[in-house]
């Protein structure tokens, strides 16, 4: 059963994972400007290509509150909803998928106040989450231990909504860019604050799996890939936040690209998962619950995307 | 033969299932793996007798280590995918029911306390606790001033304990709040339940330290076992295989080494040669007694079964049984004080989800300001229905519609329970009775009762349990004062013959080629649950075989 | 005696992920126990009646767990406990004599059978047992106290115990294979599990056992 099932499956997902991919694709007859050839004069403000990276952020937001959506909404279930307050992160991520959608359908190089607002509140909610979940883990017999930390409401999922709405906030933000300038957050070049979040948000993400892959023993080698690749990205884009935006940088791409993949693969692993518990996926509404979460890897998904609108950001708007 | 034992497939009692050059796969509905089938009239290397948590390691140790072996197996070869019905009635099946004669003046509590009928033994039915003697037990004597010494050393048992750790895919804790450092346990600890999370908040309380309990079934997936389901059928057979048994871990190794296993064979006697060696033994299987060579015989039927048998094989020669010119086989039986404390919450704790003992504390293993001897644990409960109803009416006397008002709170019960130790007394023992059997062998009769030390201790562990429920807020206390689990010491280890019936390798003195690795070799038991314990003896004693042999000492 | 569980039955769920194919042939089997004596006589099947209904008095608006059947079937088929106290008998010997031992004490207390007593007399008879203030020739030397303990009480306790009427009573999630629990902590409930109605709740207790799943 399970040779077959990881046949069909994990193909299956790496073909959902190119689908995601092919939405990070430039547009055809877009060329890219080598440093070698540019011009020593003030660098071109295209306004379309601000509302193309504010798109292509509008998605890795959206791609990422769909994934909270869908692991709030298991989880919060599975915690029976006891406090009433679980139900904001899905209506916020709901929110925020919906805002998302609106945005990467929306050609206006302004920002939209509505799209604004719900990411402001996804980010808040997320930072609110956390609170609570460590407040969780702190009432717990055993306080901060390896136990409650696996065992509790998992410390960095809300932080995951605080970087859908930080990455769909920075979004509006850039489409907001008045015609003739480059980008900016808080006077920094927007391309590098966008490389910065995904960096970080890799290293988070990369955090969370690999605690809950430590509660899983690691029986499996492949979970060891969540902690091996998405790291090596985190570093390639963190240090072209800090880098040259005029280098081409194909490696970087190529990891951001593979690990965006590699959400959509975890996903389908993690769909083997539940099926390889006791009763499998007739005993769903365990398993589901109890066996691996599926919406989270596309996390990884949705943080890559971020990191490839940033590389497109650097590279529209040199700013050395 | 008794009536309406179902199954989905073929009935486990009706006829052995190890025959015909397969043994059941119990990964797969159905499914056999191929077994290695032995002449009856050609010597094999070893026989075993029991293949529980002393038979099974040395099963696969020694067919590993290119010797011909046999398991016998009084009980059935169960196919838990199959056969486990979530039923404490139906799960009856997994015990030793047969009749013991139990007196004293605290006769002991057999069947599906202690005594396990099955390949795969009392595993099949153990909660799973998994825990490492405290160091000093192994010196009791020397080192703590009461019971005997061990013939074993700490450090060596350390890294068997390790390997039987590794073996039996342990999931526990990263820190271990007691005793030297160890290995990582190769899985991590479960998530607790209600239950247990109240035996945390009330050590926490008292300034004690507690862990989630090392556990004998998986908290991820391991090879064909899938993670535990938590429902909390442990004791009564493990319908999924999460349950790091015997049957699903040591066995099925043996089998692929060229073991046979022998279910529904129950070894009557051993034969002795006139050359001083055991030669085989006399089984009954399929209506009939029938006989196996040998060249060496091991008996690892557990504390009652072990002696019996050494004792029923009894000649002109050997009057007072096999291997016994110490007097001691079958005396110093010890089980383990395992009286609890109960009480009602407000809040619902449904204490039947999970394994019983998720949380434990061993405190009182490791201080030793104490005016008894000897060390005890206490740990979380989760008691099914039947179970619950026969703690209340032992326990209070209740019956009439006060019991079945008092069984309603069923939802909101919480308790916890001791495992505690007993002192060896050449008094408390294993005989034969007058009875038969319904195999025409007399019955084993159990004798046991509890000296001052086991007192004292029982009443400091009652009032320590108590006040640490009363600290979680439980309301009606009520104490259970008599339970006691697990069995040892009737065979007892040492370095001299003329006290212990086996050396540290578990080799009898009497009779070079009669072994003993069970519980019943353990001259004292310890404030631990013994299974743990059992398997790393048994996997030592592998080992020291396969030394020997290559040494020529066989 | 207000319903803890209202409308909860864990029957409902023969067919869920919490019951398997033997569980539901094992139960089945419950059920259906023979209802007519096949081991005891007459006699003393009356006198057992009795005493199931006093050790285990059952509500009078459903139909009562055959408590007599299951004693009966457990001698009947010699279901063995893996033990026996040294003063006692075999378990149908320690019945049938402390069954008659019980009739001759009924009729030298009360003069009537121990069925025929009103339950006050039946349950101080009862008492006299547990406490082992019983003796004479009837008990053939077994110890009342010990026959109490060990027969009277786990053979008719059990029985009622391990009868899906009881889970009910008791909120007692029942079979659970393949699935287990989800949800393991205090005061957290799977919805397949029995609701219990606080006071004042019981409709909707009622309303939400009956969708248990």
């Amino acid at each position: 059963m399970t040779r077959n099932t990881t046949a069909i499956v994990i193909p299956g997902a790496a073909l959902l994972g190119l689908a995601a991919l092919a939405l990070t694709l430039r547009p055809a007859g877009r060329a890219l400007v080598s440093p070698a050839r540019l011009p020593t004069r003030a660098p071109t403000i295209d306004p379309s290509a601000a509302v193309r990276a504010a798109k292509r952020m509008n998605r890795a937001a959206g791609l990422i509150a769909t994934s909270v959506l869908m692991d709030s909404a298991i989880e919060h279930y599975r915690g029976s909803f006891h406090n009433k307050a679980m139900v904001i992160p899905l209506v916020t991520s709901a929110l925020s998928l919906a805002v998302s959608v609106h945005g990467s359908l929306d050609r206006r190089p302004a920002a939209h106040r509505a799209r604004d607002g719900v990411y402001a509140a996804a980010a808040l909610t997320g930072l609110v989450g956390t609170g609570f979940h460590i407040f969780n883990i702190s009432k717990k017999p055993g306080g901060f231990s390896w136990q409650n930390l696996f065992y509790s409401a998992p410390v960095g999922a809300p932080a995951a909504l605080t970087l859908s709405g930080i990455l769909g906030f920075l979004a509006e933000h850039i489409r907001d860019t008045l015609p003739g300038r480059a980008p900016t957050i808080c006077g920094v070049s927007a391309g590098r604050a966008v490389a910065a979040a995904t960096s970080l948000g890799l290293l988070g993400t990369v955090a969370e799996a690999g605690l809950l892959h430590f509660r899983g023993a690691y029986h499996d080698p492949f979970m060891y890939l969540p902690v091996t690749i998405p790291p090596l990205t985190a570093a390639l884009i963190g240090n072209a936040a800090f880098g040259r935006t005029r280098e081409r940088r194909p490696l970087t791409r190529f990891w951001l690209r593979f690990t965006a993949l590699l959400g959509f693969v975890g996903a389908g692993f993690h769909v083997i998962g539940v099926a390889r518990n006791m009763g499998g996926w007739r005993n769903w509404t365990q398993n589901v619950l109890n066996g691996p979460p599926i919406p989270a890897p596309p996390s990884f998904t949705g943080l890559a995307l971020g990191g490839l609108a940033a590389l497109g950001l650097m590279e529209d708007h040199p700013d050395d | 033969m008794r009536d309406g034992r179902t199954t989905v497939s073929t009935d486990p009692f009706a006829a052995p299932r190890a025959a015909n050059g397969r043994a059941p796969d119990v990964f797969k509905r159905g499914g056999w793996v191929p077994m290695r089938q032995y002449n009856e009239d050609e010597a094999v290397d070893f026989v075993i007798i029991g293949t529980g948590a002393g038979g099974g390691p040395l099963l696969a140790g020694l067919a590993e280590g290119g010797f011909s072996v046999v398991g016998f197996d009084a009980g059935p070869y169960f196919r838990p995918l199959e056969d486990f019905a979530s039923d404490e009635r139906e799960q009856e099946k997994l015990y030793w029911t047969d009749e013991r004669v139990v007196d004293g003046a605290n006769p002991i509590t057999m069947g599906g306390k202690n005594s396990g009928k099955a390949v795969g033994g009392s595993t099949v039915h153990f909660a799973m606790v998994s825990l490492r003697f405290r160091p000093e037990w192994f010196k009791s004597r020397s080192a703590l001033g009461y019971g005997a010494d061990w013939p074993l050393d700490w450090r060596e048992m350390w890294d068997y304990y390790t390997k039987a750790e590794k073996a039996l895919s342990i999931s526990g804790p990263l820190n271990y709040p007691w005793g030297p450092k160890r290995p990582r346990y190769p899985y991590r600890a479960h998530e607790l339940n209600g239950a247990a999370e109240l035996l945390a908040r009330g050590a926490e309380a008292m300034g004690l330290k507690w862990t989630p309990t090392p556990l004998a079934t998986v908290s991820a997936p391991h090879g064909k076992s899938p993670p535990c389901v938590y429902r909390g059928f442990c004791r009564f057979g493990c319908s999924t295989n999460a349950k790091q048994s015997q049957l699903v871990t040591f066995i099925p190794r043996a089998l692929q080494a060229g073991a046979e296993i022998r279910d529904l064979a129950m070894v009557g006697r051993i034969e002795m040669g006139t050359d001083g060696r055991a030669r085989g033994v006399h089984y009954h299987r399929e209506g009939r007694w029938r006989f196996q060579k040998a060249r060496n015989v091991v008996v690892a039927g557990y504390a009652i079964e072990t002696p019996r048998l050494l004792l029923a094989s009894a000649t002109d020669k050997y009057p007072n049984g096999l291997a016994n010119s110490s007097g001691l086989v079958g005396k110093n039986l010890m089980t383990q004080s395992n009286q609890a404390v109960f009480g009602v919450m407000k809040q619902e704790v449904r204490w039947n989800k999970g394994p019983p003992s998720l949380a434990i504390t061993e405190h009182w293993n490791y201080d030793d300001r104490k005016d008894f001897a000897g060390g005890y644990c206490w740990m979380a409960q989760g008691p099914l229905p039947v179970e619950w109803v026969s703690v209340q009416t032992s326990s209070r006397g209740l019956w009439g519609q006060a019991l079945r008002d008092e069984m309603e709170k069923y939802n909101h019960q919480v308790g916890l329970k001791m495992v505690g130790e007993m002192l060896p007394d050449e008094r408390n023992r294993v005989t034969l009775a007058d009875e038969k059997d319904r195999y025409g062998l007399r019955v084993a009769r159990v004798t046991y009762s509890w000296g001052d030390n086991d007192k004292a201790m029982i009443q400091h562990a009652l009032g320590q349990m108590q006040t640490s429920l009363e600290a979680v807020g439980a309301t009606d206390i009520f104490r259970q004062e008599d339970d006691t689990n697990h069995l040892a010491g009737t065979a007892r280890m040492g370095d001299d013959p003329a006290t212990s019936v086996v050396n540290a390798d578990c080799r009898s003195w009497d009779i070079p080629n009669l072994w003993i690795c069970d519980g019943s070799v353990f001259p004292t038991t310890g404030g631990v649950n013994p299974s743990l314990t059992i398997t790393s003896i048994a996997m030592r004693t592998a080992d020291r075989i396969r030394a020997l042999a290559a040494r020529g000492e066989l | 005696m207000t319903d803890r569980y209202p409308g909860y039955d864990v029957l409902a769920k023969r067919w869920t992920q919490s019951w398997n194919e033997v569980t539901r042939q094992v139960i089945d089997r419950r059920l259906a126990v023979p209802r007519g004596p096949r081991f005891f006589s007459a006699t003393e099947w009356r006198t057992l009646n009795a005493v199931c209904d006093r050790i285990v008095p059952q509500p009078k608006d459903r139909p009562p767990v055959p408590l007599a059947a299951y004693v009966d079937q457990k001698m009947a088929d010699g279901m063995l406990d893996g033990y026996r106290y040294a003063q006692l008998p075999p378990q149908g010997e320690a019945w049938q004599r402390g069954l008659a031992a019980l009739e001759q004490a009924a009729q030298e207390a009360h003069g009537g059978p121990f069925h025929t007593l009103p339950v006050e007399q039946q349950d101080e008879l009862l008492h006299r047992i547990q406490k082992g203030d019983l003796i004479g020739e009837a008990w053939g030397g077994m110890p009342c106290k010990l026959f109490f303990e060990h027969r009277v009480i786990p053979d008719i306790t059990h029985a009622y115990y391990a009868h899906p009427v009881a889970w009910n009573e008791i909120g007692f999630g029942g079979p659970a294979s393949p699935r287990g629990y989800v949800r393991m902590g205090l005061n957290r409930r799977d919805p397949w599990e029995a609701v219990e109605a606080t006071p004042g709740e019981e409709a909707y207790a009622r309303r939400k056992n009956h969708r248990v799943d």
